[in-house]
């Protein structure tokens, strides 16, 4: 590969999607009467200006960065899962059980149980939608849509009702976590350990689906079946462990936000996140990798939106409409360099 | 000690056929989209986009019939970005749904402002007084609105037109091959723009039912999640027009049901019972895998797509 | 001679900023500014202020979940030189208190908590007083005896209104019985349509609400031509014929006398609680069908609260199952009406 090839085939198209965003924004900034260059400027100052807006935009990386892991993982094997969301709520409520279960447990026992707990919760969450895919052919994307709203559902039941605790005044959460059930944040800000998490998974699971036999099986079954099947690689299974573990990184995320974000379960612990994984994923072409710097880019983004509101004075949804100019650059974009052929 | 009352069989079929019309029209658009071989997840963004519209055009022109129309076509704008994409640029269609899901999410809650606590007005009852004194007819006709029998109507019109016209066959060919359908000289990128226009149509239709004439309002992200139901309905009807109501109610009859257990005085969470409807949508989706034996049914076009 | 003009130019300058300096005051909204309801309401009290205080220049942030966002928003408001922030959402109570801590300089007004810091203050208003008043015109007007409540969450403040509206309307007809239906969602208008629809088929014939905008069950409920009383705001427009009476905020006053005691100097830790007293909440206006009796009759207990001889929450108050919370004789302490939990005889549905 030569120097202009790699200029054409991975430069162009990342600087041709930001200009196409820009324009977008711009265009959508002038509209509402703002000058798009200072609020340019402000958005950036507020998502990497200082230490502050660095940690707070990481401590959103956390996150979305499991979230996208969550659906890189299962799109190596042609799946197309949405169902971060939910899997993050139920991780969060298995390992919340277990916090519930040892409030006066060591640090050592207990954060490593809950993070098995909520990584099984999430694991669980994630592999039903897989079993309904091998045995039936239930199609994943609708299953993990709906399981969502199942999850979304049974964490408001148990922190309306059974895990409701009296020292909240009656706001519907479970009891505080003791700080042995607080996962370690980093430099006195909210950076937490599911960060770390979050950047190995990706690098371990870019090294196994690059370099493995199982990444090459996976490849060879998403292109191939039949040969797959002669080969004497079991599909099926693989789409139950893929969903797994994808559920798992989701479940990791949820019981993060719940442990140190929250300190306590209480509903709406997953915001946005699973969808914005979704996003980075995509921007990132399924790549392990590179969904690194575009969680960091995506979080920056919506962290970001407080410079909008602060002030330009523009409402919180502006922040959304960003959202989707990004995305539609980047599939616009991408999709236009493949179809002139650069790519080949 | 349960209220029997809550159960009556008209009042109860009368609500369900109400709060599943938006999913119903949703569904019936989704599923001409997807037998041209193009899913949308934007179909919620689609939605509100057309209650947006057809609240504001009801409000500025005083006429419903106005207002569904406007978001209608609000509908087939929002969707043309996502024929742009899927069909002009061979764009990924999960993530290009996606993007108009969010785009318009973000849109409506942005531009909608305005239009909070705005007062329209609405259709006015379908049949005069002395009609809802009638037992059973009466309180069936007098509490169906307009867009609730467009529905009705729609759903087996889509369905001859699908089955028993030649357009009809035209559409589901390009939905099985495009490359067959290409070869019989048919221009399969013009019929899945028009496949996905026509989807946009009945979704901005859809969410222009809910703000002109089911709730008579706008409040941001009022569609809460029934276009992304919907998309996954149209898998439990089997890609099936006339299996849309029944998908639909499905849906929208056990949220009904469940609003009704509790003015039956249930003593049961009401976050257990609201999970009724999209526990009885995967069970039935379950059933219906099982019974076509996975991917039956599916246009041949989309199961690339899901592999 | 230059030298000295320029020191006395700056010195001016100096003069002019600090007399010109403006307290920065800093909202944040769960939901948007112009959701017609509970967010409207607080939105109207901080216009009001604005215009009322001098040197005070607001901002706020809306559609902030009650989650790890929060946090963040208020770190920001108090890095950006804001001195007071109104956190005006029952959710951001805790994330306030950790932000308070760290930033002393700041004052912090939580909207409904029950918790303070050395710089964090509450204010709320028992606009379930409100509620007992408009329960009064329900129970005068209803003929099936039979009320319907359409709430969100089954949370304190929640809690306290359907129970102040059942009482309301049992002090002048006893056997009044108010059937709660939870959407489990603070704004769904469709869901609330049809939750009013199953009510008003079950044969209820007066309806009220505690979610985000009245809007949509106000028009259910006039185009089903039953009554209905609303809540956050005046939404008599929507149903002219079955308007009865709403219960609506009035944040502005309060909100001014807030900031001014901040700027004063004055301003102490506390839970401030307005009232029908002090102007904080009040009845909207009437609708055609509330007769002069009924309308005296409100007026009467009106005057009974805001002089506090006879207070809301006053025995006896006797839950669902028959336990009886406060004896005749005794009043329920303001800490646990704040922490309300229970359902009071009458009502139908569960807390859970």
């Amino acid at each position: 590969m030569n120097g202009s090839r790699v200029l054409r085939a991975e430069v162009f198209p990342i600087l041709a999607s930001a200009c196409l965003f820009l324009a977008l924004g711009a265009g959508f900034f002038l509209l509402e009467g703002h000058a798009p260059v200072a609020l340019f400027l402000e958005m950036v100052k507020s998502a990497f200006g200082d230490s502050f807006a660095w940690s707070e935009t990481l401590v959103k990386v956390a996150p979305i960065l499991l979230c996208a892991s969550a659906v890189v993982l299962p799109a190596k094997l042609g799946l197309v899962t949405v169902g971060a969301q939910g899997q993050m709520n139920f991780g969060a409520m298995a390992g919340t059980a277990l916090v519930l279960s040892m409030m006066n447990g060591s640090a050592w026992v207990v954060l490593p149980l809950m993070l098995l707990t909520a990584s099984l919760g999430g694991a669980f969450w994630g592999a039903v939608p897989g079993v309904f895919k091998a045995r039936l052919g239930v199609n994943e994307t609708i299953s993990t849509l709906m399981l969502n709203y199942l999850a979304l559902q049974l964490v408001d039941y148990v922190v309306h009702g059974p895990w409701k605790d009296p020292s909240n005044l009656g706001w519907p959460a479970s009891a505080n976590f003791p700080d042995a059930a607080i996962l370690p944040t980093f430099f006195g800000s909210r950076v937490h350990l599911g960060l770390v998490i979050g950047v190995v998974a990706a690098l371990i699971l870019h090294v196994l689906v690059t370099y493995s036999r199982w990444g090459i099986a996976l490849k060879v079954m998403r292109s191939n079946q039949r040969v797959a099947l002669s080969a004497g690689l079991n599909y099926e299974r693989n789409v139950i462990i893929v969903m797994a573990i994808s559920g798992l990184l989701a479940g990791i995320a949820g019981i993060a936000e719940t442990s140190v974000m929250q300190g306590r379960l209480q509903a709406g612990l997953a915001g946005g996140y699973g969808w914005s994984g979704f996003l980075v994923a995509w921007l990132s072409g399924q790549s392990f990798l590179r969904i690194i710097p575009m969680s960091i880019l995506v979080g920056g983004l919506l962290s970001s939106a407080d410079a909008l509101q602060l002030f330009a004075q523009l409402p919180s949804s502006s922040a959304i409409i960003l959202q989707g100019m990004l995305f539609v650059s980047a599939l616009v974009v991408m999709n236009w360099v493949k179809l002139r052929g650069y790519h080949a | 000690m349960l209220d029997s009352s809550a159960f009556n069989i008209s009042d109860l079929t009368v609500s369900s056929l109400r709060s599943s019309t938006p999913i119903l029209l949703a569904i019936l658009g989704e599923t001409l989209t997807q037998r041209v071989g193009i899913i949308n997840l934007g179909v919620e963004g689609q939605m509100l986009v057309g209650a947006l519209a057809g609240f504001a055009a009801t409000l500025s022109f005083g006429n419903p019939w106005i207002g569904l129309l406007v978001g209608a076509l609000a509908g087939v704008l929002m969707s043309s970005l996502h024929a742009g994409l899927c069909v002009g640029l061979k764009a990924n269609q999960i993530a290009s749904g996606i993007a108009v899901l969010i785009l318009g999410m973000g849109l409506t809650s942005f531009y909608g402002i305005p239009y909070v606590g705005q007062k329209i007005h609405g259709f006015h009852h379908l049949l005069s007084a002395h009609w809802q004194t009638v037992p059973i007819l009466g309180t069936f006709v007098s509490q169906l609105t307009p867009t609730v029998i467009i529905g009705l109507i729609a759903t087996p019109l889509v369905g001859i037109w699908l089955y028993r016209t030649r357009t009809g066959l035209i559409w589901r060919s390009v939905g099985e091959s495009v490359q067959v359908a290409r070869a019989t000289g048919i221009n399969p990128a013009f019929v899945q723009v028009q496949g996905v226009l026509i989807g946009g149509f009945f979704s901005g239709f859809a969410g222009a039912a809910m703000s002109v004439d089911y709730t008579r309002d706008w409040v941001e992200n009022m569609t809460g999640g029934r276009g992304l139901v919907a998309v996954g309905l149209v898998i439990v009807a089997r890609w099936n027009p006339f299996l849309a109501l029944p998908a639909a109610l499905l849906f929208g009859g056990s949220e009904a049901f469940y609003l009704r257990l509790q003015t039956a005085g249930v003593a049961v969470s009401p976050y257990l019972l609201a999970t009724i409807p999209y526990v009885v949508t995967l069970l039935v989706l379950l059933v219906s895998y099982y019974l076509a034996n996975k991917e039956g049914g599916a246009p041949q076009g989309l199961t690339a797509i899901f592999r | 001679m230059k030298f000295k003009s320029i020191l006395a130019a700056i010195g001016l300058f100096a003069a002019i900023t600090t007399a010109y300096a403006e307290t920065k005051i800093g909202y944040i909204y769960v939901g948007p500014k112009t959701d017609y309801g509970y967010n409207y309401a607080q939105d109207q009290g901080r216009l009001y202020m604005e215009k009322h205080v001098k040197d005070v220049k607001t901002s706020y942030f809306e559609n902030i979940p009650e989650n790890a966002d929060v946090e963040r928003v208020m770190e920001r408001l108090a890095q950006s030189g804001y001195k007071v922030i109104f956190a005006t959402s029952y959710g951001y109570l805790d994330p306030a208190l950790k932000v308070a801590k760290k930033y002393p300089n700041v004052t912090f007004m939580h909207s409904g908590g029950f918790k303070l810091a050395k710089n964090l203050g509450t204010y709320f208003a028992d606009i379930d007083d409100v509620m007992y008043l408009a329960g009064i015109s329900a129970g005068a007007s209803t003929k099936s005896g039979k009320l319907g409540f359409i709430a969100a969450h089954p949370i304190p403040q929640v809690l306290r209104n359907i129970n102040a509206f059942t009482r309301g309307a049992q002090s002048v007809n006893p056997k009044v019985t108010t059937t709660v239906v939870w959407t489990g969602t603070w704004s769904d208008p469709a869901k609330e349509a049809e939750a009013a629809n199953a009510l008003i088929d079950s044969g209820v014939d007066v309806l009220s609400m505690h979610v985000d905008s009245p809007i949509a069950i106000v028009q259910t409920a006039e185009k089903r031509g039953v009554h209905v009383v609303g809540y956050h705001a005046d939404a008599s427009k929507f149903a002219p014929k079955g308007w009865l009476v709403g219960a609506a905020w009035n944040w502005g006053p309060m909100m001014t006398k807030i900031v001014e005691s901040i700027e004063k100097g004055t301003w102490k830790s506390e839970n401030i609680r307005g009232s029908l007293a002090t102007g904080d909440v009040k009845l909207t206006k009437f609708g055609p069908s509330v007769t002069d009796k009924t309308k005296a009759l409100i007026a009467k207990k009106e005057q009974a609260f805001v002089s506090g001889k006879d207070p809301l929450w006053a025995g006896p108050i006797v839950k669902q199952d028959g336990t009886v919370v406060a004896a005749e004789g005794t009043t329920m302490p303001s800490a646990s009406v704040e922490q309300m939990n229970f359902f009071v005889k009458g009502v139908i549905g569960t807390v859970q």
